[in-house]
């Protein structure tokens, strides 16, 4: 029983190391900027969160396409891209 | 002697030319049905407020949406330009029509009333929210572009009126190109969607409502 008490308190307890402020523009800070506007760090924890497995996405560019907020209202993005280029300094990006 | 005489007859009895029609004057805008159900509570959205932008909250998945229902609801709001009706209004078609799918074609018949009740306005914001719309609308799903032409004749007769709403700066830059929200750009591009994604008989019939337009 302990090792599996220890296993979930260590699932849970998944902390990044350091961030850092995005740079330039790249999927990846795309879909970063989708899930810091959910309110959350990161895909890692969205699905700690939220307890899923796999985050919807549109099929033709990858992008986060729905996120539920910890207030379980749901947030709906565009298939295009919507970080614009004056908001990605205020992307963080975490390092585990 | 009789020319002297003419003109003093005239000077009396001054010709004068007929009185404007104001076809490019605004009208008044009613309170929309949108506006009584958004303030009774009737709809599943709350505006979030953060700081990368604002953004709308479904409180019900959209997927689970009767479209039926709601995409008309929101489409009769359009016509609205007050805080935060004309904000919920434009993000909420925005998102339904992203996240619609096969839902959106059996809906389009009772989009064309809210649509036209907006571009009747003449209000040059709501003019371009709406065209913006319709661009959305055409490209949101298959055959949806196809579905809108026999409806051509309640929507391009407004934009006929303004299809010429261009500035001639000469050389200097016309900053509202770039934020789209020249009004003559706008009808040009929707125009070229309808063309584009409306069938054989697209061109056929806008050319018909506006004599003026040539194929993209």
């Amino acid at each position: 029983k302990m090792p599996k008490v220890s296993e979930v308190t260590t699932k849970a307890d998944i902390k990044p190391k350091s961030m850092h402020r995005a740079k330039i523009w790249s999927d990846v800070v795309e879909n970063l900027y989708r899930f810091q506007q959910a309110g959350y760090r990161d895909e890692v924890e969205y699905k700690q969160v939220k307890q899923v497995d796999q985050v919807e996405c549109w099929p033709e560019t990858g992008f986060v396409k729905k996120l539920q907020r910890r207030d379980n209202t749901f947030y709906y993005y565009n298939r295009q891209r919507e970080c614009e280029d004056k908001d990605v300094r205020k992307v963080k990006i975490y390092v585990y | 002697g009789f020319f002297v005489l003419f003109c003093f007859v005239f000077s009396l009895f001054k010709v004068r030319g007929p009185p404007p029609a104001g076809s490019v004057k605004q009208r008044p805008a009613k309170h929309t049905a949108f506006r009584k159900f958004y303030e009774r509570g009737d709809f599943p959205i709350a505006v979030q407020h953060e700081c990368v932008g604002n953004k709308i909250a479904w409180k019900v998945e959209i997927e689970e949406l009767d479209y039926h229902y709601f995409l008309p609801l929101f489409f009769d709001g359009l016509c609205e330009t007050e805080f935060p009706y004309e904000f919920f209004a434009r993000q909420g078609v925005h998102d339904l029509l992203e996240h619609g799918g096969n839902k959106i074609l059996p809906v389009v018949p009772q989009l064309i009333i809210p649509i036209k009740n907006a571009l009747n306005l003449r209000n040059r914001q709501v003019l371009c929210t709406t065209l913006k719309v319709i661009q959305h609308l055409v490209v949101s799903a298959e055959m949806v572009g196809e579905a809108l032409v026999p409806y051509y004749r309640q929507i391009l007769p407004v934009l006929n009126i303004f299809k010429h709403m261009n500035v001639n700066l000469g050389d200097g830059i016309e900053y509202s190109q770039q934020k789209r929200e020249n009004i003559g750009v706008l009808i040009q591009e929707t125009l070229e969607l309808f063309e584009r994604y409306g069938g054989e008989n697209a061109y056929i019939n806008i050319k018909y409502m506006i004599p003026t337009y040539w194929s993209c």
